[in-house]
């Protein structure tokens, strides 16, 4: 038989509206790159590598993770942070968007 | 085009007459892709990052701006092209072949917008007609020139 579940008690408190600051902090976002048939492979490697500041092992690991699966999650950020790396990928035409970690 | 050697910062390139007149051609192309056909994001909702969306337009605007007036400065500067025979000797930093791949890529990746964005991996062909065969040309001769300067950056030198 399932236990049933004892509801959770919670001290009265009212929650605060998130301000855009803390969304800002928080490392809630996903670096996506896309896959464009058109980009050469070693120029997607060669971006990682920059943008990143990888090794070109781990670099050309998300580049196949891109042209085999059609995009990669390249890292988890702050707003800010993941912003500033689209605009770096993007600087380079890649298809790069953020997204928000629904988890 | 081949690359020859890197000495400290600097990468030098033999290139032939008609491949420095194809890569001018090239480079005059720039830019293709609209700052507006980047998005910041495929799945927030159109208001929620209209500020940072307008950002990020305003940066490719700006680096856009500056890339055109770094290709115009090195089509123009003498000696940068010297004369080697058959052909000429390019010389560029690391830092000039970086915001060359760029401009190099936007021509490669606007032209194949300009085409409908064909998914060539899955098969999708392109028609070859008068209309097509523009983009296609600086679609290969884009990433023919992407090539040798990633070669170069990693230190690869081409087979004879």
């Amino acid at each position: 038989m399932a236990a049933t579940a004892t509801p959770e008690v919670r001290p009265d408190i009212d929650r605060e509206e998130e301000t855009d600051s803390s969304t800002a902090l928080e490392p809630g976002y996903l670096v996506i790159c896309w896959n464009d048939p058109v980009n050469l492979m070693d120029y997607v490697t060669h971006v990682f590598q920059v943008v990143f500041g990888w090794q070109r092992q781990k670099a050309e690991m998300h580049m196949l993770q891109v042209h085999n699966q059609g995009k990669s999650v390249l890292t988890r950020e702050s707003l800010e942070k993941a912003e500033f790396y689209v605009h770096q990928l993007q600087r380079y035409t890649l298809h790069a968007t953020m997204e928000r970690d629904q988890e | 085009m081949k690359f020859i050697q890197a000495r400290q910062d600097q990468l030098f390139f033999e290139i032939g007459r008609r491949e420095r007149s194809l890569l001018g051609e090239i480079l005059q192309l720039y830019p293709l892709v609209s700052p507006a056909h980047h998005r910041l994001s495929k799945t927030a909702a159109a208001g929620q990052l209209k500020e940072h969306q307008r950002l990020l337009e305003e940066s490719l605007a700006a680096q856009r701006a500056e890339n055109r007036k770094n290709v115009r400065a090195m089509l123009d500067e003498p000696g940068r092209f010297r004369t080697a025979p058959p052909g000429f000797r390019l010389k560029i930093t690391r830092t000039e072949t970086e915001w060359l791949l760029q401009v190099l890529n936007d021509v490669r990746v606007g032209s194949w917008i300009a085409l409908g964005s064909p998914d060539t991996e899955a098969g999708e062909k392109i028609p070859l007609n008068e209309q097509t065969s523009p983009y296609i040309r600086s679609i290969e001769i884009a990433g023919a020139f992407e090539a040798v300067f990633l070669d170069a950056l990693t230190g690869r030198t081409p087979m004879e």
